[in-house]
């Protein structure tokens, strides 16, 4: 086992793998306690899968992958917060809509581009080894960026998400934050379509903190107990994906899957141990 | 003259043909405990809404602390504010502990560096609605009652210079109820601080508020502590079918009637 770790640690794959897989980590375990908090998984889901568009524009046209993928699914994220809650449509059956939509208009394109250049399955499930120069950069940017507007936004996000009503009657501008948590949320959910692809990064952003959710008691701790929980899938998914040569994304969805798993047994072993503790 | 903290004048809200507020006029002195009364529908909670700086009103003007109530100037003025809205089946989620549901009415919470030199803060006010005991409890494991304490402490918290209550006893049994009035009185009086108070039960909170305005779409009647509100009023806000029954100044509460629909205590 500890040859076999060694030898993980050591592989030039995995240099070049797992500081990109731990970034990507960090920022989702961040942003993923907001997901939570604002009940918005399937934000994740549409935006991600939207993305399909932005990367369709970018091979037609010949844009650089990552940038407009992500200016695409900023764009599409803002608009789904912009959206009119009380008349109109509902956030969930429009961010169905525009799901559904641009994931046409994406595979339409491709399709029609030259898709030789283009590994489809790679984009659908992620690949961490595919990331060029460019979107190292970019990542690097993004993993000094989120950090910040995340650190300084966090307990406004969190009153809102507590009861935005108070929030708003006691003077927080409430939409404009909505919106920057919906633009971050769109950006981080880029990042992860590189590591695990269109279909898959709704894991990443939903289950560290879902693990987290059994155990934390306030903002601080459920974000450090987050933060642990994604790593440490990572960490597992990346080394199994590099023992069985596994793909590396639907491994490290799949060992967060069993951390969740396992804190949610853990949880209802201790709540029946305290019942039956007199 | 004392700059008065409320300052509302020909206010109104909804569409021209049928508005739901209209012509409200209104002034709230510092220290001064007022209570609203009205039917459902009577556009108690967007009155509220409106000085809350929620929902921007069709028109007329609002002065808080002197100063207009705008979009631009609505942030500043509303630290100064405690607001408890109506709750509607609002079963909290998120993971915290009954201390950082009230940190969060400080007014600089959102701000990341600054922590713990409020802990004193937070302790007297939970020590305000008698909570303290409850501090480090789980905010989701609470009933609803003590939920709405630790919410009325979270409003009282940041020492606001007006209180702004919607049905705040709605989650409370009788004895809380009666409690909460007179926590209210007490902070009107020892600290000037102002309440606007939306209450449906005019005889619980009777001895307890300086003045109670009775609305429906428009303010029919604003009657000072111990004057009585005339039977004419009573029609025009709620109907004919209405019964008025006499009571006096210590009637805690109301003992539930067999019939409760259509009796009001004036």
């Amino acid at each position: 086992m500890v040859e076999m770790i060694s030898e993980f640690l050591a592989s030039p794959v995995m240099g070049e793998a797992l500081l990109p897989a731990l970034l990507i980590g960090l920022l989702t375990a961040s942003m993923s306690v907001m997901v939570m908090a604002h009940r918005l998984s399937f934000l994740t889901v549409g935006v991600s899968h939207a993305s399909l568009a932005g990367l369709g524009l970018a091979v037609t046209f010949s844009l650089p992958l990552l940038p407009t993928a992500t200016v695409f699914a900023v764009l599409i994220a803002l608009l789904l917060a912009l959206m009119p809650r009380k008349k109109g449509i509902s956030e969930d059956a429009g961010t169905g809509i525009l799901f559904a939509g641009s994931m046409a208009l994406g595979v339409l394109l491709i399709s029609t581009a030259n898709s030789s250049e283009v590994d489809l399955f790679g984009l659908l499930f992620g690949n961490i080894l595919t990331m060029s120069p460019i979107d190292l950069r970019w990542l690097y940017l993004m993993s000094a960026l989120i950090p910040v507007i995340f650190f300084l936004s966090a307990r406004a996000w969190w009153s809102i998400a507590f009861d935005a009503v108070t929030a708003e009657a006691s003077g927080l501008p409430v939409s404009a934050l909505r919106l920057l948590l919906y633009g971050l949320v769109g950006l981080t959910v880029i990042l992860c379509v590189k590591l695990a692809g269109i279909v898959l990064t709704a894991g990443l952003m939903l289950l560290p903190a879902a693990c987290a959710w059994f155990w934390g008691r306030s903002l601080f701790s459920l974000w450090i107990l987050s933060v642990l929980f994604s790593l440490t899938g990572t960490l597992a998914g990346l080394f199994w994906s590099y023992i069985y040569e596994w793909p590396s994304g639907a491994t490290v969805v799949l060992a967060l899957c069993a951390l969740f798993v396992m804190s949610w047994v853990l949880n209802w072993v201790k709540i029946w141990v305290s019942a039956y503790k007199v | 003259m004392t700059t008065p903290i409320v300052q509302i004048s020909h206010l109104s809200f909804g569409p021209l043909n049928k508005p739901i507020l209209d012509g409200i006029n209104l002034k709230l002195e510092a220290g001064h405990f007022l209570g609203i009364v009205g039917p459902n529908g009577a556009g108690k909670s967007t009155l509220l809404n409106i000085v809350a700086g929620l929902t921007p009103p069709a028109g007329g003007h609002i002065d808080l602390f002197g100063r207009c109530l705008t979009r631009f100037s609505r942030h500043k003025l509303l630290r100064q504010i405690g607001f408890l809205h109506q709750l509607h089946d609002h079963a909290p989620r998120l993971p915290m502990r009954v201390r950082d549901v009230v940190a969060m009415g400080l007014a600089d919470y959102t701000a990341p560096w600054r922590r713990s030199h409020h802990q004193s803060d937070i302790d007297d006010a939970l020590n305000l609605v008698d909570m303290d005991h409850l501090a480090d409890a789980d905010f989701r494991h609470l009933s609803g009652g003590q939920r709405q304490r630790a919410r009325l402490a979270r409003a009282l918290v940041r020492k606001p210079k007006l209180l702004l209550l919607d049905e705040p006893s709605a989650a409370l049994d009788s004895v809380r109820q009666e409690k909460l009035f007179q926590l209210l009185r007490r902070l009107c009086d020892e600290t000037g601080m102002s309440v606007i108070m939306v209450e449906h039960d005019i005889a619980a909170i009777s001895s307890h508020v300086d003045s109670v305005a009775c609305l429906n779409r428009r303010i029919h009647h604003h009657a000072m502590k111990g004057e009585d509100i005339p039977e004419d009023v009573w029609r025009a806000m709620y109907g004919d079918h209405i019964h008025i029954m006499a009571h006096d100044a210590h009637c805690i509460g109301c003992a539930p009637s067999e019939d409760e629909h259509g009796h009001h205590h004036g």
